[in-house]
């Protein structure tokens, strides 16, 4: 389901069209902002769906409780902004307005992790260990157009709290859509091998494709699985893999600690006598602001790193 | 305008004295916040028996949104009247093991939100008469909140919103008891002057005696009236208003307890029983007397 590299693309402001799509195929789903819609894509909702779009100002928590009160009014709420206000500024409403409810409450938390040039403040590195602490929340990090589209549409559908993380500007196309079929809970074998299982998440899943490039051009045995659910995950699709290779190497784009590195180690925990488990993504520390870059390659996320670090695994 | 009838406010004060009879049976029993039950019984007398218009299947066309956790006993007292929970039921709140919870969680008999956490009822108020506008149902929505609850930032976040929104059809009760959990709110955080603070923020606003029910309706009329923005109806309450012997012997009590470890007040409930049984009992023999 993996795209050829030659086939794969970069879609400019993809959610734009993703919402678009979404809002016009689906009348009760209204989408939301804390005045940042266009620092999110959203462009053709707002102009041309008015309806179906709420502007809260800069107030995260109201964005949430407001559309918490929007989905006991029938409504399907896509409260969208930062990863970093989603999760911090309103945690609180996420947990008490929509997670303890049965209607769909969806927060999508854009430029995730050390995806916002802006440091610390913009940057969200423990959103995916936030929310999937909640009881019966569904958390998403989707790596691509192909999945996010897919994911959100399914989690128009899905009851109580949904939390996904975004993509905005230019997001690539990685996965073939005509052969991939999001599903929650599913995990996706990109590559296959042994040795080493890479295991990763959202724009994590971007870094592991390059660096897997990488390692299949130096005829590195790996495989690579793509976790866009990280809860409730099929914890034994991700047993047999993890059982299935001599080390896990985990990549994400959030603290190693809580988010998927952690989910995986838990999980694996529980069988006993699994393969090694490398956790790699921001290391218990402030990441630096600037380009995506510049902040990959100061972590050693950079494709290049990346596959040396999943080398050295091996060593 | 609905006549305020002699008969109309006798109904309510009838109403609102078997609440306070309910509230005390249930706090009699392990505790709780009774002194808030009680004068809140005139506003939520009110709300149930009055301004929420009946759906005709047991329950409301209108929505309640009760923000403050701690009030919901109110709730609880008028549906007690209303057949939902039996008083066998709610003698058990605060029981280990009871499925009836002092703050109850979304999908409890007759609560639209989970309440508790303050600050998070607003918002959700705000969004639901957003939806039912949107809807075109014409449901109005009432959110209650507590004086004490205007320190959460959220409020303020919310009622920017709902003004913004020119949200008519929703209606904010500010319980203004002076109140808060560990002290009267005036000492603690002072929060008026409240009135100008919510016209400030754009709801036509009105203070009233939380206590006195032609107040209350005259301002759910009003409320009614108008057109282009929220409405907030500030009810200064005093704790345990209806009841003269216990505001004498607690003027101030956030939480009666039996421990007495972070309690605020203690009570000998029985000397209350008697007057709130016999008030229902002269409000019957008045009410017949109207006939």
């Amino acid at each position: 389901m993996l795209l050829a590299r030659e086939d794969r693309e970069k879609v400019p402001s993809a959610f734009d069209d993703i919402s678009f799509d979404l809002c016009r195929r689906r009348d009760n789903v209204i989408m939301m902002s804390a005045d940042l819609s266009q620092y999110v894509d959203l462009y053709k909702v707002t102009r041309e769906l008015p309806e179906q779009y709420v502007d809260v100002g800069m107030a995260e928590q109201n964005l949430v409780g407001v559309a918490a009160g929007l989905a006991k009014a029938g409504f399907v709420p896509v409260a969208t902004t930062f990863g970093s206000y989603a999760s911090r500024r309103c945690f609180d409403q996420m947990l008490i307005c929509m997670g303890t409810s049965r209607n769909t409450g969806i927060v999508m938390g854009f430029t995730p992790g050390i995806a916002s040039p802006a440091p610390i403040h913009h940057q969200g590195t423990e959103d995916l260990g936030m929310t999937r602490a909640i009881p019966h929340a569904t958390v998403i990090d989707a790596m691509d157009v192909t999945d996010l589209a897919q994911a959100l549409d399914l989690a128009c559908d899905t009851p109580g709290l949904v939390y996904m993380r975004g993509h905005r500007g230019s997001t690539p196309r990685m996965l073939d859509p005509t052969k991939f079929k999001f599903e929650l809970g599913k995990t996706y074998p990109l590559r296959t091998g042994s040795g080493v299982g890479i295991i990763s998440c959202g724009h994590a899943s971007q870094w592991a494709v390059e660096a897997s490039d990488l390692l299949v051009d130096r005829d590195f045995d790996h495989s690579l699985l793509h976790v866009p659910t990280i809860k409730p995950v099929n914890e034994r699709e991700l047993v047999d893999y993890c059982f299935a290779h001599d080390q896990i190497v985990t990549v994400e784009n959030h603290q190693i600690s809580t988010g998927l590195g952690g989910l995986v180690s838990e999980i694996v925990g529980k069988v006993g006598r699994g393969p090694r488990i490398t956790r790699i993504g921001v290391p218990d520390s402030w990441a630096p602001g600037g380009s995506i870059t510049h902040i990959r390659r100061h972590f050693g996320l950079d494709a290049d790193a990346l596959a040396t670090r999943v080398e050295e695994v091996m060593q | 305008m609905r006549s305020n009838s002699d008969r109309r406010i006798k109904t309510l004060e009838l109403w609102a004295a078997r609440m306070r009879r309910n509230v005390v049976d249930i706090c009699m029993q392990r505790g709780g916040y009774a002194g808030q039950g009680v004068a809140l019984s005139d506003v939520g007398a009110c709300i149930y028996f009055d301004e929420m218009r009946p759906d005709g299947k047991g329950w409301f066309h209108d929505r309640f949104v009760n923000s403050n956790g701690h009030d919901t006993i109110i709730n609880f007292a008028a549906m007690a009247e209303l057949g939902i929970y039996t008083m066998e039921e709610l003698r058990t709140m605060g029981a280990d093991g009871s499925p009836i919870d002092q703050s109850p969680i979304e999908g409890a008999r007759g609560f639209e939100i989970t309440s508790g956490s303050l600050g998070t009822g607003v918002s959700q108020a705000a969004g639901i008469a957003l939806g039912e506008r949107k809807k075109g149902s014409g449901k109005r929505v009432i959110c209650l909140l507590s004086d004490g609850e205007l320190h959460e930032g959220s409020v303020w976040e919310a009622f920017m919103f709902a003004a913004h929104y020119k949200l008519s059809n929703l209606v904010v009760i500010i319980d203004n008891n002076d109140l808060g959990a560990t002290g009267k709110t005036s000492d603690v955080m002072a929060v008026e002057p409240v009135k100008a603070k919510m016209e400030a923020f754009g709801f036509r606003a009105r203070q009233i005696n939380g206590n006195r029910i032609p107040d209350v309706l005259d301002a759910f009329d009003e409320a009614r009236a108008v057109r282009d923005k929220p409405y907030a109806m500030i009810a200064d309450t005093r704790i345990f208003a209806g009841i003269s012997v216990y505001q004498e012997a607690i003027p101030f009590a956030h939480f009666v307890g039996r421990d007495g470890r972070w309690d605020t007040g203690f009570l000998d409930w029985e000397p209350g029983w008697r007057e709130i049984l016999e008030t229902i009992e002269r409000l019957e023999t008045e009410l017949a007397a109207l006939d």
